[in-house]
């Protein structure tokens, strides 16, 4: 083996992970794998659609970001540093995004658990799993002087409140709901922040979000 | 590097949500119709086949190509798949082009689709959003036009512009739709209207994320699309008057996360401090430059040596963003840039004639496809058989530029095509 501090150490199998927390939040999802549920038939058009469920269980291992997710569970905010030119980051990144930096292994650093939107947008419409939340803000916002943002849900004031630049805060979720993902934390205005005074154009994403409030009533 | 390459036929097949074909049977469908254009290619001409398509998640099958190339009966020919996100179409176009370019193929077949509509709209909306970094900004509810709303959001404010700049690319490609029998806007939604779509019906259109609503988002869909990839000499032979040299050709890539794109190292050497921030699409303006360089085009002056353009409008925001990182404007003449119409088929580079992703539709695999051969019938003369008339018919255009991009601008493709 090579010999090189830059190296990531992969750790001799097996993991044993102790700590099992595997079906915490499973509900009822269970695994089908292939399911066929029905058919359907036009004579007419001479067209037959089938009806597939297919789902699977994956097994993510974060390995050497890892530190990330138990700094979520614990309400700690770890990012990564580079030796050599001093760049920070959150998402944190395993060796330096810097050429003349050559793959040098960033440092793990605890995050003052604080940053500023960087950009953000109202959302009226998202992915399946994410509906029932809508109209939500996700903001960029860079934490703690990092030289990237993150995206995550802005919480706490009227969608139509947000405002570029803005000072806000990490709030964790009750540590009970924490499962070492990014959704155990949102964004939420810094203590003392207080709302603009409302202009044309938050009036015209507030009447924009009314039929969004509406909708997400009607789902089940 | 001193073959040309050129585009010598190919087709698309209607585009549609839902639609009732096989990939199998669209890229047929595309073939017959290339071979009515030009009589003369058989499939035995084909050297090499590049496949083009997004995501096995829609069919729920691995390597579908496989299907689609025995199918053809080509077994034997070398073949593989280019998978690159949005930018699927004008990778494998690339791909084919280094093919030719390299001189180890003369023919090269370039085939794409999707099958978005085998999903709901909203879970397809969470496919694609495995694109992105799943651990992050999937995770965190974001799914595409939530992440080009926070780009465009960001653009609008630093440009002053307004919601109703970006709704007049909203209107523009899906009113040219309608001249198009094969989009998707003109075989759907538009027999509801059986009108031009106007900037207050797109003000008006639900809110996606802001500032888009839902017409300023292109569609989602089922389609292919096919493009034959050839050395002049074939062309000149087998599709005399009906090619097009491929002058220049350029890919590149940015971050797969929109704001890891702040201070980049990679960027602030090339383009300084601050760029692209998450307001442009970097690889879009250095994809720009190695195509405009290999075409012999100045940057400053492609916006008039340029006669029409086929760019990725998956939002009229990122139409808007894409028309400054081709440097077509500036940040100074933006705002005249677009409210006097300079891209509709009046101004001086007609966008987007075809429909382009809002209106003809967004099949992700065959989309850069269709973008190019859109390009290729104007080009070659052909806009007025192929659409209903010759309303978006741009006369004696010399020369083109095809746009095809992924992610959040993680990978964008520029082509210009030429009449020989
Ligand atoms: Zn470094």
């Amino acid at each position: 083996m090579v010999e090189d501090k830059r190296l990531h150490k992969i750790p001799d199998e097996p993991v044993e992970y102790p700590d099992k927390h595997s079906n915490d939040f499973r509900g009822e999802v269970k695994e089908w794998g292939f399911h066929f549920c029905g058919y359907d038939w036009d004579p007419a058009e001479e067209q037959f659609k089938i009806y597939l469920h297919y789902d699977q269980l994956y097994y993510w291992k974060l390995a050497e970001i890892s530190k990330m997710a138990r700094g979520f569970l614990d309400g700690e905010l770890w990012g990564t540093q580079c030796p050599k030119c001093g760049d920070k980051f959150f998402p944190p990144r395993v060796n330096c995004w810097n050429l003349d930096c050559e793959l040098e292994k960033t440092e793990w650093v605890r995050l003052k658990p604080e940053g500023h939107v960087h950009t953000f947008t109202i959302a009226g419409w998202s992915g399946k799993s994410s509906l029932k939340r809508l109209p939500f803000v996700l903001a960029y916002v860079v934490i703690d002087g990092c030289k990237t943002a993150v995206a995550n849900e802005l919480r706490g004031l009227d969608p139509w409140d947000a405002e570029f630049g803005m000072p806000v805060k990490v709030v964790w979720a009750p540590k009970e709901q924490r499962r070492g993902a990014i959704t155990d934390f949102w964004f939420e205005p810094a203590d003392g922040w207080k709302p603009s005074p409302m202009t044309p154009e938050k009036e015209r994403i507030k009447e924009l979000c009314q039929p969004v409030y509406e909708w997400v009533k009607t789902l089940k | 590097m001193s073959r040309r390459v050129c585009i010598a036929g190919g087709a698309t097949t209607p585009f549609g949500y839902p639609m009732h074909i096989t990939p199998e049977a669209m890229i047929a469908n595309c073939v017959v119709e290339t071979q009515h254009d030009i009589p003369d290619f058989h499939l035995r001409d084909i050297q090499f086949m590049v496949y083009s398509h997004f995501s096995v998640h829609f069919g729920k099958q691995l390597c579908p190509e496989w299907i689609v190339h025995d199918h053809l009966g080509l077994v034997g020919v070398p073949h593989f798949r280019v998978e690159n996100g949005g930018n699927t179409g004008g990778s494998a176009l690339y791909a084919a082009f280094l093919a030719v370019k390299s001189g180890m193929f003369d023919v090269v077949g370039v085939a794409g689709w999707e099958t978005m509509d085998n999903v709901t709209q909203s879970q397809g909306s969470e496919f694609i959003a495995l694109a992105s970094d799943t651990r992050y900004e999937a995770l965190a509810g974001g799914i595409y036009p939530i992440y080009y709303a926070a780009m465009a959001y960001k653009f609008m404010k630093e440009h002053d512009l307004r919601e109703e700049d970006f709704a007049l690319a909203a209107i523009k490609n899906r009113n040219y739709a309608v001249d198009n029998p094969k989009s998707q806007w003109y075989r759907g939604e538009y027999r509801k209207y059986k009108r031009d779509l106007t900037v207050e019906d797109v003000m008006k259109s639900r809110l996606i994320s802001y500032p888009l609503k839902r017409y300023d988002c292109c569609l989602m869909s089922r389609g292919g699309a096919f493009a034959l990839v050839t050395t002049e000499e074939w062309a000149k032979k087998h599709s005399d008057g009906k090619y097009v040299v491929i002058d220049g050709a350029g890919l590149s890539s940015c971050t797969i996360r929109a704001g890891d794109r702040l201070a980049f190292p990679g960027w602030t050497e090339r383009y300084g401090e601050g760029y692209p921030d998450m307001t442009e699409f970097a690889a879009c303006r250095s994809s720009g430059e190695m195509a405009y360089k290999m075409a012999g085009i100045d940057f400053k002056r492609a916006y008039k040596e340029i006669d029409v353009a086929e760019i990725h409008d998956a939002f009229s925001s990122s139409e808007v963003q894409i028309y400054k990182a081709l440097y077509w404007c500036d940040k100074e003449n933006i705002k005249e840039f677009l409210r006097e119409r300079r891209t509709f088929m009046e101004g001086d580079l007609p966008v987007n004639p075809g429909g382009g992703l809002m209106g003809f539709g967004h099949p992700v695999g065959a989309t850069g496809i269709m973008s190019a051969i859109e390009a290729y019938y104007q080009l070659t003369d052909q806009i007025p058989k192929k659409h209903f008339s010759s309303k978006t018919y741009v006369r004696d255009a010399q020369t083109a530029l095809v746009n095809s991009h992924a992610g959040t601008g993680t990978s964008i493709s520029n082509f210009i095509l030429r009449r020989p």
